[in-house]
């Protein structure tokens, strides 16, 4: 029996699912290996009989806590997908600000005052509400990663995401390194996975795989002066997709 | 490599044409150094115009052609019954501008890859490739590679160029070189002032290195030995971003991951092995999730021993061969070996060199190859606990396994992977053997699934079993904690199998686990006890209520006192240990405390055994390899090694 999966998304861009639709060809197998039970972006139907739920975007609002705790229930392994699930990436920057004084800033005089759409909270992670069993990072996702996961999943192994950081996979591609360059790359703290594809490229490591560990900051403090970085400009750029974890004090 | 010392001369003119009449030829990929941005790196040459043999070093070293970041060791079907199928590096290279420092790399690995147990895919892409070193022309502000002898060489090339002005000399190393030459350069024979030329140059850059490392590399061992609890791990290790870089661009890190990739449609896949670092904190995971050498500094300090103690020590080099490579990736600036030896220069140096290592090689295996298993058949199943799943295996090719008590077998399940398991099964002349499995990763888990007539892949039996002949007219004490009763089984059925009871004298087994429901093979042992000379004990840590339990409650040294061994018995008796990390402390303390003599005492160690072999790294403490020199161990040898029983 091939397990049920179902994709679900909160407050996101999508662009991980749409990661998985442009797997094109590839979708065949994917459907050949698994059922897909529910996809919005790809598919009409809809099934609450799943094994499986995939799940994009970060929670907001108590509707959307509500709505999680549901899928929770009804499957047996809960996926998170992309930064925006797995750390709260992106939509944490509104976190520096009290939620009442956000909603202001956003939506002015609109009265929208006991309308639960629009009755936000501090955004979290799914795993601030439930349980997550697999983390498929970034942001975008990987789809490599995304298919290792899935792969692993429909065989019964427990899949491999990297614990070591992004310079791991930065050395191999043998690109200079970007504080060489002048640049101020998140890589070192940043959880790999990705093949190192932003410096590979030539733009620093922005931490959307999520930061691994704080750093100490003796460590740090050292790197920052050697390459004239400050403390400031440290937190600031772990603020993007690691709001919370930006200070190493 | 066949050896001879002609020296040639080749115009710059003519030496470019060499390059491009190779690319041309399509024969061999040519690879060469080629600037990026204002680094380099060895890649693929598209003419000879992008050689840059003025670099100073590399970014990574030309391992990655010998031992490529992800390498295809074999390709499996799943749609069909253990299908199978060892790849085989097929590509012919020249790599042209090898560094001496590289050049002596490579020959290190070679050791550790072709020495013993000999690693096909690394021979075949070594056969394949002819190396053109090249003497170095600007040095890196980073290597120390002067002060470590390793900025010249006189072998491990096919050619040697040296640029003496308006001309390269070329030394021939091996006929494949000299045939090269030969067939696609204009050469002449060098002069005398040609041959002084390439001495002048070399003495010239020589002079030019900045850093200086202060102590021999051949003291170097003798100052790591001394310096095992120096605060100086600690204090650089605190700024460890445990990046690994260091490990990543060195020329001497050869440790290796292995891994089974399926495709999406589940039908295909490919076991790889990736490069793997020992900074990096899951290094030494093993299934039930416990890690070894866990903390960050501990991992730091690995790094160095390999390098400077573990490695000279087993092979007779010192695995640093002072590029700077690592100086110049670790971002905070900790990783160079000339700074660390230089700060341990300070302090004080022993005399003994070879503390954190046994010298002790088993035998090789029979099979050609060290990484396709062999094809076995599931016999039986039973469950034995909540937890353990007993297993018979039969291999297909109807030969005996040939194992000893004590050895472990990698078992293999196609997209899945390999787990080390050990054998409980006593020596035998059938093609079966048993091992016992506990859930605790992927392959165990994918196993207990199993259903009799599937088929595992099979690698071994690997390691050191237990020294039988240390045994033979003594009594034996064994004691088993929880699971160290799977390979010490395979020990109690050899001695008291009726053929071999008479060389060993009165057996007493102690066996303790956790709760009733975890005990196995109670019936077997039911039966043991009633042989002559044998007396058996169990013990539970806790009985729950209502439970039958008619023998002791306690933990497992609560047994000891229960013996009755008088201390002149325990010089006669050989004491066998084997169960979790935990339990070593104790029973070794309760075993002193009867008098036993450290050399009496075998200890069998649980590490991440990977290959088997000796090479992935995984299972080391200390300088030793447990899948090589362990997982049976003499107390005695052990017992000072700091990591054994960490």
């Amino acid at each position: 029996m091939k397990p049920k999966v179902a994709f679900f998304d909160f407050s996101s861009c999508e662009g991980c699912q749409l990661q998985i639709a442009n797997l094109e060809e590839e979708v065949l197998d994917l459907i050949d290996i698994v059922d897909v039970v529910s996809f919005r972006e790809v598919m009409k139907e809809h099934s609450d009989d799943y094994d499986i739920a995939i799940i994009e975007g970060s929670i907001m609002r108590p509707m959307d806590v509500k709505r999680l705790k549901k899928i929770r229930e009804n499957a047996k392994i809960l996926v998170a997908l992309g930064a925006c699930a797995t750390i709260g990436g992106i939509n944490k920057i509104r976190n520096q600000w009290p939620s009442e004084e956000v909603k202001k800033e956003v939506y002015g005089d609109a009265d929208i005052k006991g309308n639960k759409y629009f009755d936000a909270f501090q955004t979290k992670a799914l795993d601030e509400v439930v349980k997550v069993d697999y983390y498929i990072h970034g942001c975008p996702i990987n789809r490599d990663e995304f298919k290792h996961v899935i792969t692993s999943l429909a065989l019964g192994k427990e899949p491999i995401i990297p614990s070591y950081p992004v310079c791991v996979e930065c050395k191999k591609k043998e690109n200079i390194c970007l504080f060489e360059q002048g640049k101020f790359c998140l890589g070192p703290i940043t959880r790999a996975g990705c093949g190192a594809i932003c410096p590979t490229n030539g733009s620093p490591c922005e931490g959307c795989r999520g930061i691994l560990k704080k750093p100490e900051v003796e460590c740090v403090m050292d790197i920052l002066k050697r390459y004239d970085l400050t403390y400031e400009e440290l937190k600031s750029k772990c603020k993007l997709y690691n709001y919370g974890m930006e200070d190493c004090k | 490599m066949e050896k001879t010392n002609e020296i040639n001369t080749i115009s710059k003119n003519n030496f470019n044409d060499f390059v491009d009449n190779l690319i041309r030829e399509e024969k061999y990929e040519v690879i060469g150094v080629k600037e990026k941005k204002h680094r380099f790196v060895f890649a693929p040459l598209e003419n000879s115009d992008e050689l840059r043999l003025d670099y100073d070093v590399t970014i990574l070293p030309p391992k990655k052609y010998f031992l490529p970041q992800i390498e295809r060791l074999m390709d499996f079907d799943l749609s069909k019954t253990f299908s199978v199928k060892e790849s085989k590096p097929e590509k012919n290279r020249i790599i042209i501008g090898v560094h001496p420092y590289d050049i002596i790399a490579i020959e290190q690995t070679d050791k550790l890859y072709l020495d013993s147990q000999k690693d096909d895919f690394y021979k075949n892409r070594r056969d394949n490739t002819i190396i053109i070193g090249s003497d170095i022309q600007n040095v890196s502000d980073r290597s120390f590679a002067a002060s470590m002898n390793t900025n010249v060489t006189d072998s491990g090339f096919d050619l040697l160029l040296t640029d003496i002005g308006s001309k390269y000399a070329i030394t021939v190393g091996t006929k494949k070189g000299k045939d090269l030459l030969n067939k696609y350069a204009e050469i002449r024979d060098a002069r005398n002032s040609d041959i002084k030329k390439i001495e002048k140059t070399r003495n010239l850059v020589s002079s030019q290195y900045k850093k200086e490392v202060k102590i021999p590399k051949e003291e170097w061992s003798k100052y790591l030995v001394e310096n095992y609890y120096n605060t100086i791990w600690e204090s650089r290790s605190d700024k460890c971003l445990e990046c690994s870089s260091c490990t990543m661009v060195c020329p001497t890190c050869f440790c290796y991951d292995v891994k089974d990739e399926v495709s999406l449609n589940l039908k295909n896949g490919e076991r790889v092995r990736t490069w793997d670092g020992c900074l990096l904190k899951d290094f030494t995971k093993i299934g039930s999730g416990e890690t070894f050498r866990k903390d960050k500094k501990d991992r730091f300090r690995h790094r160095f021993y390999r390098k400077g103690n573990y490695l000279p020590e087993r092979y007779g080099f010192v695995a640093c061969v002072g590029c700077g490579r690592c100086g110049i990736a670790c971002l905070p600036d900790i990783a160079d070996p000339c700074d660390l030896i230089n700060e341990l220069s300070k302090f004080e140096k022993s005399e003994d060199t070879d503390k954190f290592f046994i010298k002790k090689e088993t035998k090789t295996p029979e099979s050609g190859t060290i990484h396709v298993p062999r094809r076995a058949t599931i016999n039986k199943i039973k469950s034995l606990t909540e937890r353990e799943t007993y297993f018979e295996i039969e291999l297909d090719d109807k030969k005996s396994l040939g194992h000893q008590p004590g050895q472990f077998v990698e078992i293999s399940i196609f997209g899945i992977g390999e787990a080390p398991i050990s054998i409980s099964s006593p020596p035998s002349e059938k093609p079966t053997f048993e091992l016992v499995i506990r859930k605790v990763g992927n392959v165990t888990s994918k196993l207990i699934e199993m259903k009799v007539g599937d088929k595992v892949g099979i690698r071994g039996p690997f390691g050191n079993g237990f020294d039988l002949k240390s045994m033979k007219n003594k009594n034996i004490l064994f004691v088993c904690a929880g699971l160290g009763v799977v390979p010490i089984r395979s020990l109690i059925k050899h001695v008291c199998d009726k053929n071999n009871r008479k060389n060993f004298k009165d057996l007493t087994i102690l066996y303790g686990c956790k709760e009733p429901n975890e005990a196995m093979f109670l019936d077997e042992l039911d039966k043991i006890k009633t042989i002559k000379d044998v007396t058996c004990k169990l013990t539970v840590d806790k009985c729950p209520e209502g439970v039958c339990w008619e023998d002791e409650v306690g933990v497992i040294t609560t047994l000891f006192p229960k013996l009755k061994l008088n201390k002149s018995q325990s010089k006669d008796t050989i004491a066998v240990v084997c169960g979790p990390p935990i339990v070593y402390k104790f029973v070794i303390q309760s075993l002193k405390d009867l008098d036993f003599p450290d050399k009496n005492i075998l200890v069998s160690l649980e590490r991440r055994m990977k290959c088997g072999v000796g090479k992935c790294g995984h299972c080391q403490i200390n300088g030793v390899y447990v899948c090589k020199e362990g997982p049976v161990f003499n107390y005695e040898k052990v017992k000072n090694l700091p990591e054994a029983f960490e």
